[in-house]
């Protein structure tokens, strides 16, 4: 079994495109599990035309007071360093919900033990399949902040399911914050897709960086490869020992495919299962 | 002064190509000035040519738990408290996954030890370049895999303020997606500008950035981009456009002209003269109803 990334820093360079028809070529012979994990936008289902079912909400616990309780001190407002909880002495604290990441610091704080947990729901989970595909995707709910956290419900998902594959394929957000981290965190090996532009190389250094940090082996996927200066990106890659092993000239029918829901196949994506291999 | 904040939702849409040029068309009749909020990739100032910043400093948004091993007593209680188990456990000792860590401080409050200090880190860099254009554009960039990126944004947004002396716009290019970045880079503004693209996806994404600026009650215009690669799903796009009574501010063709600008680092509509219209629209457009 093996797990691998995609992404690539930049957003629009074509991660989804990648993920979507390298796992729709694997699905042909291997055991796929495609995992959509740019829960900000997750378009995966529509390039693979996947009619997806619910099958988990995903909740984050939130404090609650008993006001019976509280003695209006203020300390929870204290010590809450997302801003959630505004406290006035000699006020009930307010509580912004969406502001919360759940950290707990207020229950821990109050003298008079007036916080409990309560919970709300931050996102949700789909299933599907099609191409032989297994498909798996996270959503966040839309003005709630903290994307990992679906994310990391996604790879308890994959923790429980692993065995059953020989490939399991991500695909991340765009940019390397919270929620990309944590999808990389569990791939064995990570194609980054991007762009020949000034833009593609900036942000590609940034998630090259990350990987070397973070240990993981990368190799970069070039994608529109005849719109823009290669050299910006070869250059780059060579600097973090990071090749670039397929370019995808730009081509109107994978346009007009991505439309329509149809996965590409070209000999591009088939140099990628070489190298997975 | 007026904030203007340019979301997509779907990323690689031409948010940042689209701010550029608008931000030079503005620049002919208002003091205004850019702040590029896409601070895990911020690629503003690349598209507008200015390589050399003015000032790029170190900054700090975060901090981080260092533990004192010395004192710690291996309770184990930061290990089992911490939501975001950033905690990992070796030779009976905690350590930081540094990954993991929203400098949340509920360790520091349980450690019984005073074991636990939270630290601030240098998070970002932020900034500011002068353009050719005459305007200022301020910019931050988030050390790899480090979080905090919403608070990054509101210190952009605090510098873009300090420094927009009689100022008439400020012009925000956001990141992609929804989650916490965009949400502080859209709070307060005055009007969104949603940039789509007929693709399943783009129209699913304009959606999710509806959602979020309906949420803040801003009103919003939509910029159709790369609209004749699918003239069909660029017509769905308009009808569901008419039918919520939303404004299709502009529709802009798909051509390698743009790629090409970027490589030169120059703005399209500096690039290639026959933007120049499709860009004076969109200022005509906004001015009107910042009016």
């Amino acid at each position: 079994m093996k797990i691998i990334g995609i992404t690539g820093g930049k957003g629009g360079t074509g991660k989804s495109t990648v993920a979507t028809a390298l796992a729709f070529q694997l699905a042909k012979e291997h055991k796929v599990l495609l995992i959509d994990a740019d829960v900000d936008c997750p378009n995966d289902h529509l390039l693979l035309n996947i009619e997806r079912k619910f099958i988990k909400s995903v909740k984050q616990r939130i404090p609650k007071w008993d006001l019976e309780k509280c003695t209006k001190c203020g300390l929870c407002g204290t010590v809450c360093k997302s801003n959630a909880i505004v406290s006035i002495p000699k006020h009930t604290p307010i509580f912004i919900k969406e502001q919360c990441n759940g950290c707990g610091s207020c229950k821990f704080k109050c003298p008079v033990n007036a916080i409990y947990w309560d919970e709300k729901e931050i996102g949700k989970i789909h299933e599907g399949h099609n191409y032989n595909i297994d498909f798996l995707s996270g959503e966040l709910k839309s003005s709630e902040p903290v994307s990992e956290f679906i994310v990391n419900s996604l790879n308890e998902i994959i923790e429980t399911k692993k065995e059953k594959y020989d490939y399991i394929i991500i695909d991340t957000a765009a940019g390397t914050h919270c929620p990309v981290i944590a999808a990389l965190e569990m791939c064995d090996t990570v194609f980054a897709v991007t762009e020949p532009t000034p833009l593609g190389q900036h942000d590609l250094e940034i998630i090259l960086e990350l990987l070397k940090e973070l240990k993981i082996n990368s190799n970069i996927v070039l994608n529109r490869s005849d719109i823009g200066d290669e050299e910006l990106i070869i250059k780059l890659g060579k600097n973090y020992n990071s090749k670039i092993i397929s370019k995808i000239p730009f081509s109107k029918d994978i346009v007009d495919n991505y439309s329509k829901g149809i996965p590409i196949v070209n000999k591009e994506i088939l140099n990628l299962i070489e190298v997975i291999k | 002064m007026k904030i203007v904040t340019i979301l997509s939702g779907k990323g690689g849409v031409g948010k940042s190509s689209i701010t550029a040029s608008l931000a030079v068309e503005l620049s002919k009749d208002k003091e205004i000035i850019c702040a590029d909020c896409d601070v895990d990739a911020s690629n503003l100032s690349l598209v507008l040519g200015a390589e050399k910043y003015e000032e790029w400093e170190d900054l700090s948004t975060n901090v981080k738990a260092v533990f004192d091993l010395e004192k710690c007593n291996s309770c184990k209680k930061c290990f089992n408290e911490c939501y975001f188990k950033a905690i990992k456990w070796e030779n009976n000792k905690p350590g930081l996954k540094k990954f993991s860590c929203e400098g949340c401080g509920l360790c520091e409050l349980v450690c019984p030890e005073n074991a636990i200090t939270m630290k601030k880190i240098f998070n970002a860099k932020i900034g500011y370049a002068n353009t050719n254009y005459g305007f200022k554009v301020v910019s931050a960039q988030l050390k790899p895999g480090e979080s905090g990126s919403g608070k990054v944004v509101s210190e952009v947004r605090t510098k873009a303020e300090s420094l927009a002396l009689k100022t008439d716009i400020m012009l925000i290019d956001s990141a992609a997606g929804i989650g916490c970045p965009v949400i502080s880079s859209v709070t307060g503004s005055d009007y969104a500008i949603i940039i789509t693209e007929p693709t399943p996806s783009g129209f699913s994404d304009m959606n999710k950035a509806l959602e979020i600026v309906n949420h803040f009650r801003i009103p919003v215009g939509i910029i159709i981009n790369k609209f004749d690669l699918n003239l069909e799903f660029t017509k769905r796009i308009e009808d569901f456009a008419q039918g919520k009574n939303l404004a299709i501010i502009e529709r802009i063709p798909f051509d390698k002209q743009f790629a090409k600008a970027l490589v030169e680092m120059e703005p399209i509509i500096k690039y290639d003269k026959k933007y120049e219209y499709i860009f004076k629209n969109i200022k005509n457009h906004l001015l009107n109803y910042l009016k």
